[in-house]
């Protein structure tokens, strides 16, 4: 074999990579084809590779007939694509806002017995959601939350806190302290040099942060099914409603739903793509 | 008025004492430097005169006000810190400006005192750059910079080169001692380099385990060491400090029992000392000369091991089994296994009590 260049893979291993890469995608891709093909395709045994594309499944998700009636009625599922983003963008908003503060905390200014408080944060998170959602079921039914958008919103900020928190420290344990030091030798008060210089050290954090909680809030299913109503109900459970409960699937209609609902997490996953892998390796100041 | 005042200073950080009981005066014009191993407290020190780290106990001054419960940012101090603190998303102008944000200044005089800052530690050519952009010489340089750009009551550096190559260092111990004398404040130097102590100080505190062993003149924390440790920490190679045995007091000459050897030191005035008590005697490899014959005045023994320190050698010396080093000149021809006579430096000679204190006449 002739000897590689450090740097360069070259093509058996590039080809290699790409095989194991379309194994990983072709499910994915098997859902995005499924969206256009029309019923009887979406049925056939084997799969038909080559079809008409039609864009009937994504008009069905919005207008549909109803049983016994050929007048197209709209379904109202643009309110539950609105509720996935509304719900999720708030509450990870929220446990970014939340976490990053506890975190600085937390690595800054440590309290007495630090690391205990850390594991019992991360306590909850060791617990399948299934243990937990009996006892929440009842808070939020005697509180009133159950199905309220404040409720879900509450439910996945706190799903998300210990994640957030664990990972923002780890990041501002990483910067070098001695740059705090010279912004307060600099005249900079505790806000300025939580604002001003820290902050703009962990943007990759924040960025590696957010898209990782967005990831698990916008595919979280149980609470969702369980914590809201029609009005405030997410994706997931909105799909899974549409295998269940009629006479047959209606795959190419499930598929088009999926298609729309990975658009969102996949055009901010593709954004922040660079300043994710500098999250998640760490090592941007040099010590 | 410019000083630095520390009055029964102390810290502990849990059961752990890093400070203890520190007291000392830095006068305006004065530098200071807190020398010691790593770990003896002198960074931690300098970070509650910064006000960085919050004292267990004791009080600072600075210009004659307690400054005790003072923000970092009202006491008016500026700080080089050891591995720089550049600001890593600031170019050069940038970080050397920050400081002065907070001083209301107008555009125009923040321009012209970078351009005066630049001028003086010779950084015009990387103005625009980012700190990752430059290399250690010019980050330290950047760091002094933006530590003398305001004009604040003292200053403060925390083990300024310890990151830089040796020749850097020379280098940037004269600018930095060059600066620090035009800018006639009080400054407090943290380092564990006893050459850069001994070469930009005017006041030297050595420290240990939280405690300070001395403070004197560079010249006298060399010359006349208060204990054993700041006898054996400055100056290198180190002195040797050997135990001892008085065996006979005439006035100011004494005949010693070294190493089992009986050897006359005259140590100029009498000292209080006892016959026939165990004292530790400290003589600096650098205090030896050779002589021709064995007299009562000198040591004989075996050379052990030679090492080349370049126009000199450091030579091992064993008498009795125990070892002591001598620094001599590459002119005599010396070969392991030779016997040597060595004699003492007239006033060279330290004489140490078994608790590690220094006698002396003073």
């Amino acid at each position: 074999m002739k000897k590689k260049a450090i740097g360069q893979a070259g093509w058996l291993w590039t080809g290699l990579a790409s095989i194991v890469a379309f194994i990983y995608f072709f499910p994915v891709l098997f859902i995005i084809l499924t969206a256009f093909r029309s019923r009887s395709d979406t049925l056939a045994t084997p799969p038909k590779w080559f079809f008409t594309p039609t864009f009937e499944n994504f008009y069905h998700i919005f207008f549909r007939a109803m049983a016994n009636s050929t007048e197209y009625v709209a379904t109202g599922f643009h309110v539950y694509f609105f509720n996935s983003i509304y719900i999720s963008g708030m509450s990870v908003l929220l446990a970014l806002l939340i976490g990053t503060l506890a975190a600085y905390g937390f690595s800054r200014h440590p309290l007495r017995g630090n690391d205990t408080y850390l594991f019992i944060i991360l306590t909850t998170r060791m617990l399948p959601p299934i243990i937990v959602i009996v006892p929440i079921f009842l808070i939020f039914r005697i509180t009133g939350l159950a199905g309220t958008y404040t409720g879900i919103i509450l439910m996945y900020t706190a799903f998300n806190l210990p994640f957030s928190i664990w990972m923002m420290k780890s990041f501002f344990d990483e910067l070098n302290t001695e740059i705090e030091d010279a912004s307060r030798m600099d005249g900079a008060s505790e806000r300025s040099v939580f604002f001003g210089v820290c902050i703009p050290q962990v943007k990759a954090g924040l960025a590696a942060t957010s898209v990782f909680a967005l990831i698990l809030t916008w595919n979280e299913f149980l609470f969702s099914l369980l914590l809201t109503n029609k009005l405030t109900r997410t994706m997931p459970p909105a799909m899974a409603r549409t295998i269940g409960g009629e006479i047959n699937v209606d795959y190419g209609l499930l598929a088009a739903m999926i298609c729309l609902f990975i658009i969102p997490i996949f055009l901010i996953t593709y954004l922040l793509q660079n300043q994710l892998l500098r999250g998640v390796t760490f090592g941007t100041i040099k010590k | 008025m410019s000083t630095i005042e520390l009055q029964n200073l102390t810290k502990a950080f849990d059961k752990l004492i890093a400070v203890n009981n520190v007291s000392l005066k830095v006068e305006e014009n004065e530098v200071l430097c807190l020398l010691g191993p790593s770990g003896c407290g002198k960074t931690t020190t300098l970070r509650m005169v910064a006000g960085l780290e919050v004292a267990t106990s004791g009080d600072i001054l600075i210009g004659n006000n307690n400054v005790n419960n003072l923000d970092t940012r009202d006491r008016n101090l500026a700080m080089a810190f050891q591995f720089y603190a550049l600001y890593p998303s600031l170019s050069v102008a940038e970080n050397l400006a920050n400081p002065l944000h907070a001083e209301n200044l107008s555009d125009e005089q923040i321009k012209k005192k970078i351009f005066e800052v630049a001028d003086i530690l010779q950084l015009k050519d990387i103005i625009n750059r980012k700190p990752h952009q430059l290399a250690e010489g010019e980050k330290q340089r950047v760091a002094v910079g933006r530590a003398i750009i305001r004009d604040p009551q003292c200053f403060l550096f925390d083990e300024p080169l310890s990151r830089l190559d040796v020749q850097l260092r020379e280098q940037m111990r004269g600018q930095i001692k060059e600066v620090l004398s035009d800018l006639k404040k009080a400054t407090v130097i943290v380092t564990h380099d006893q050459l850069e102590a001994l070469t930009m100080a005017t006041k030297i505190a050595v420290m240990r385990d939280g405690l300070i062993e001395q403070i004197s003149s560079p010249h006298d924390i060399f010359a006349k060491p208060n204990n054993t440790f700041v006898a054996g920490f400055i100056g290198t190679p180190q002195m040797n400090i050997l135990d001892c045995k008085i065996i006979e007091i005439n006035s100011s000459i004494m005949k010693i029992n070294i190493l089992g050897q009986e050897v006359k030191i005259d140590f100029k005035t009498p000292l209080d000392v006892n016959t026939n008590d165990s004292y530790f005697i400290g003589i600096r490899p650098r205090s030896f000369e050779i002589v021709d014959n064995n007299e009562s005045d000198n040591f004989s023994g075996t050379i052990d091991l030679i090492e080349n320190m370049g126009s000199e050698i450091l030579v091992h010396i064993k008498i009795n089994e125990s070892t002591f080093r001598a620094v001599l000149s590459r002119s005599h021809r010396l070969n392991i296994g030779n016997t040597i006579n060595l004699k003492p430096k007239e006033g060279q000679v330290h004489l140490f009590n078994k608790d590690g204190k220094v006698i002396r006449d003073e």
